[in-house]
């Protein structure tokens, strides 16, 4: 663990130079250990970095690497917290997932494969970025390793499921982007009103489910008209 | 019964946006902190008419807005001079001044400095979301509140109810130039640069690119022979991080700007000089100076 000054009232926590799970888990567990603390204003947690933002009028930065230094010994225990399980429904029809043909063509398996494999085991959200509630999950399969776009798209429409070299994520909401698009999920990823607008948090786990672009419609007008309930997975 | 200042956007100039000190702690959910890019002369224009530091302002970018207004109240320009004029008669900045039903504020483009300050008295009949007012920059909705202004908009100020008698602070009206030494300490990947290139940053004359908004600024001038390092895995953004792009330009990101970034970060822009950076425009210069913390 490296603890340096990031500005003037900011501190870069890095760990480990590698995008892996256990990594990971240790920076949640650090924002989770400074979430409520006194002169902490924001928290940036990235793949193996957490950005940590001190209030100067209330704390500075050599007391808070000192503190965070002490703390080196308990957070690997609040890391065993378990995080929010969710299963999101993805339709990977044509109309809503313009890049699944030539992707599975460059991947050299059929588009069914490439669903099979995109929905057979569930993801990290490793951090949140780019846009609001936009989230990073990994690790994907390496079968699914794919560039981004060479031209990205001016809009890319609300709950687009993308690949990415070895991450997939979901729009939440209408943004210009570089991913290829196979999917899209009804559900609202980001939603302003709600008292928690981003519908997923770093260190969550999620899961894909196929579905048709009939249920995409159901869960539309069950969101509509207040009645969804997502789906939690059990551990 | 209140008085209300009404204020219809007859014109929005080029971009117009509520904002206020912005978000702070939503940065884990990817949301930008938001907020004026200049927030001492928002202070400024917020205290001369005895507002509360948090009251919204209208920030107003190099073109500014034409507005009706109805009801009374009273307003205050600071920042940047736009040859405001009200009524068709040179307004002073940096001085609290009566508007009366039927005036029209009219600004037009820059002088000096790239953005102007609005503050309206009394309480602004804005919405919010996770306690800011501050539009949303990258949030492609149509409109709503997070939106910027738009042409025919209306915004609502509820006036105090009985004129207060206080002793207004001074503010020096700031002068503003195009070309400025700015103080920044170095950035997480700093060491990462050679010798060569660290020296280039710190001789260079940058200048800012016309690709420059509440986002970031890209400068221009790459440093020279830029050879892009490896990928860096992708970590927090502040207000004030510089980053070098593939190509060796220079971005600076401001409130705006996305929460999480991979370019290597060579130096950061100490808090105090950020906002005098919010008030350079396309074709203004900059030279950055190592300061210590």
């Amino acid at each position: 663990m490296k603890i340096q000054p990031f500005g003037d009232s900011s501190l870069l926590v890095s760990f480990e130079e590698e995008i892996s799970e256990t990594t990971n888990k240790k920076v949640i567990a650090l924002f989770q250990l400074l979430e409520n603390k006194k002169g902490v204003c924001f928290q940036i947690p990235a793949y193996n970095s957490l950005t940590i933002g001190i209030d100067p009028k209330e704390w500075n930065l050599s007391d808070a690497t000192i503190f965070i230094r002490e703390q080196q010994e308990v957070f690997p225990d609040i890391s065993k917290k378990s995080r929010n399980q969710y299963i999101i429904p993805v339709c990977y029809e044509e109309d809503f997932a313009p890049d699944l043909n030539e992707i599975s063509d460059y991947l050299k398996i059929s588009p069914s494969q490439l669903i099979s494999l995109h929905t057979a085991q569930s993801y990290r959200v490793f951090m949140l970025g780019f846009v609001a509630g936009f989230a990073y999950l990994g690790t994907l399969n390496p079968k699914l390793e794919c560039p981004r776009k060479k031209n990205p798209r001016l809009k890319v429409a609300a709950g687009s499921v993308g690949l990415a070299g070895l991450q997939t994520g979901i729009y939440p909401t209408d943004a210009p982007g570089g991913w290829q698009i196979i999917g899209r999920t009804p559900l609202d990823i980001f939603n302003p009103e709600r008292d928690n607008p981003t519908l997923l948090n770093p260190g969550d786990s999620v899961s894909f489910r196929a579905i048709s672009k009939e249920e995409f419609q159901i869960i539309r007008l069950k969101i509509e008209t207040g009645i969804f309930q997502m789906e939690v997975a059990h551990a | 019964m209140p008085n209300t200042l009404n204020l219809h956007f007859r014109k929005t100039g080029l971009k117009t946006s509520i904002q206020d000190f912005g978000r702070m702690g939503y940065q884990h959910l990817g949301i930008p902190m938001g907020g004026a890019l200049d927030k001492e002369a928002m202070l400024a224009a917020n205290r001369i008419l005895n507002n509360a530091d948090e009251t919204p302002v209208l920030e107003c970018t190099l073109i500014g807005p034409e507005i009706e207004f109805t009801g009374k109240g009273k307003i205050c320009l600071t920042g940047a001079e736009m040859n405001a004029q009200l009524n068709g008669k040179k307004l002073e900045r940096y001085k609290p001044l009566a508007i009366q039903e039927g005036d029209v504020l009219n600004m037009s483009g820059v002088n000096e400095g790239c953005r102007s300050y609005i503050g309206i008295q009394g309480i602004w009949k804005a919405g919010t979301w996770l306690g800011s007012s501050s539009a949303l920059s990258n949030y492609l909705s149509e409109n709503g509140f997070m939106s910027t202004i738009c042409d025919g908009d209306e915004l609502k100020v509820e006036s105090p109810a009985k004129e207060t008698e206080y002793l207004l602070p001074t503010y020096k009206k700031p002068y503003y130039s195009s070309c400025y030494i700015v103080r920044v300490v170095t950035g997480p990947e700093f060491s990462r640069f050679s010798i060569e290139q660290i020296e280039d940053f710190f001789h260079k004359v940058f200048t800012v690119s016309q690709d420059a908004n509440r986002m970031g600024y890209r400068l221009n001038e790459n440093l020279l022979d830029y050879e892009a390092m490896k990928e860096e895995i992708s970590s927090g953004i502040i207000p004030g991080t510089i980053q070098i792009t593939n190509s060796g330009q220079p971005i600076v990101l401001l409130a705006d700007a996305q929460t999480t970034g991979g370019y290597p970060r060579i130096a950061i822009i100490v808090s105090e000089d950020l906002d005098i950076f919010g008030q350079m425009k396309p074709g203004d210069e900059v030279k950055f100076m190592l300061a210590s913390l």
